[in-house]
């Protein structure tokens, strides 16, 4: 029964953590994406440069799945 | 906290935006490079500097100086629109009252253009539609027949009621110089009212703003004094809600004797240092000091939008540069037409 609660506590936090790690990407790539696309507009040159400034918060919510990962395969 | 950006206002994009247009203004060697043309070649190097839309469109209708004017005008205004339209929320309502000067300045055009008697397209040529008033509502403006009529209009269009003694006043003399006083000190005002000061870029506006109603204040104390108008005849022009200029140190120096001891006084504002070497030098002519005031104005602005990318102040600083570009290149053209000097041109431009 103690290794069944075990296991649940896991999988909650395993789904806080990239869930509440993809709110953080989201909340990120809002102010990032909306920024870009006034930079685009005016500049098209700057695609480039604003897809990659764009793809920087995905790695907030990468850390969040491997502490999930971690905390599922490893407890 | 998800609805944040509606209520408050799209700052990353219109920000954004606004600092990638000022990328592209012209820079201070450009002005040099400027000095050196013809008014004609000015008008091909403002198509080069991104002004191509407008000469384009303008070129078959006006030439020379007044091309120039009416490019850089035409320009500006399109920036000025398209940072409006694609601002939302709080930042919107700041920006449209900000650039309610542009209004006020359209609606003076259209009544001194109607006093005077000119036609309808010559009024269209000297509108800037930069402000919220859409070319719609400039259109019905100008075609009423009566001044009387386009005052109405505007009171309803931006909620602004003038005072029926300036209307009485205006209908008794035709003088139309207390209604129009009175659009920029409504403006002023009402722009310190609905700017929210609940952040730190929002209250750092704020006090742009009333330092610039100082500014405007002493030029209007200045101007009135070479006329001769002091004391309490100068006080229903001062705009109130100024930061450091209210309105009994506005009394001290309209009472001050000479312009010399108003100059005096100003030592404790916050723009002195802009104007101290002007004042050391015993120069004491009111186009300088404007001058020397707009170098300082931009010098602020400039600093608040590097301290807050993420806010009005950016899109704010932008709007300043591009105003200053405009009346620059005016100045330029208006220069080289009337034989100046390059060295009394570049003393006139605030690069």
């Amino acid at each position: 029964m103690a290794a069944e609660e075990a296991a649940g506590m896991i999988a909650i936090g395993a789904g806080l953590a990239v869930g509440l790690a993809g709110i953080g990407t989201g909340m990120a790539q809002k102010d990032i994406g909306a920024a870009a696309v006034g930079a685009i507009t005016e500049d098209s040159k700057m695609l480039g440069k604003a897809l990659m400034f764009m793809v920087l918060p995905e790695t907030i919510v990468i850390f969040g799945l491997v502490i999930a990962i971690l905390a599922i395969f490893t407890m | 906290m998800f609805g944040r950006s509606n209520r408050s206002g799209n700052y990353a994009y219109t920000a954004t935006k606004a600092k990638a247009m000022k990328s592209r203004l012209i820079k201070e060697d450009d002005y040099n490079k400027m000095l050196q043309l013809s008014v004609s070649e000015l008008a091909h190097f403002a198509s080069e500097a991104g002004y191509q839309k407008e000469v384009t469109e303008l070129g078959d209708k006006s030439e020379g100086v007044e091309l120039v004017e009416r490019v850089t005008y035409a320009y500006m205004a399109n920036t000025f629109k398209i940072l409006l339209n694609g601002s939302q929320g709080e930042l919107h309502t700041v920006l449209a009252a900000y650039l309610q000067k542009w209004d006020n300045w359209n609606i003076k055009v259209i009544l001194r253009g109607k006093s005077y008697g000119l036609s309808t397209d010559e009024i269209r040529n000297d509108l800037v539609p930069a402000g919220s008033l859409s070319a719609e509502d400039l259109e019905r403006l100008i075609a009423f027949e009566s001044s009387e009529e386009v005052l109405t209009a505007y009171e309803k269009l931006a909620s602004m009621p003038i005072p029926a003694e300036y209307m009485a006043d205006f209908k008794a003399t035709g003088n139309l110089g207390m209604i129009e006083d009175y659009m920029d000190k409504f403006r002023y005002e009402r722009l310190v009212k609905i700017i929210p000061t609940n952040t730190i870029p929002t209250r750092m506006f704020s006090q742009y703003v009333r330092g610039a109603i100082d500014i405007k204040n002493l030029e209007t104390i200045l101007k009135l004094k070479v006329e001769g108008v002091t004391g309490e005849a100068v006080m229903p022009y001062v705009i109130e809600g100024g930061k450091q200029i209210d309105s009994k140190f506005a009394k001290q120096l309209a009472d001050a004797a000479t312009l010399e001891d108003t100059y005096a006084d100003l030592a404790q504002l916050d723009f002195y240092d802009s104007i101290k070497e002007q004042i050391d030098n015993g120069e004491f002519n009111v186009r300088n000091l404007i001058l020397n005031t707009q170098k300082y104005e931009m010098s602020v602005a400039k600093k608040f939008a590097n301290e807050y990318p993420l806010s009005v102040l950016p899109v704010i600083d932008y709007m300043l540069c591009m105003e200053n570009e405009a009346r620059n290149i005016r100045t330029i053209a208006r220069g080289i037409e009337s034989g100046l000097s390059k060295d009394v041109i570049k003393g006139l431009l605030v690069i």
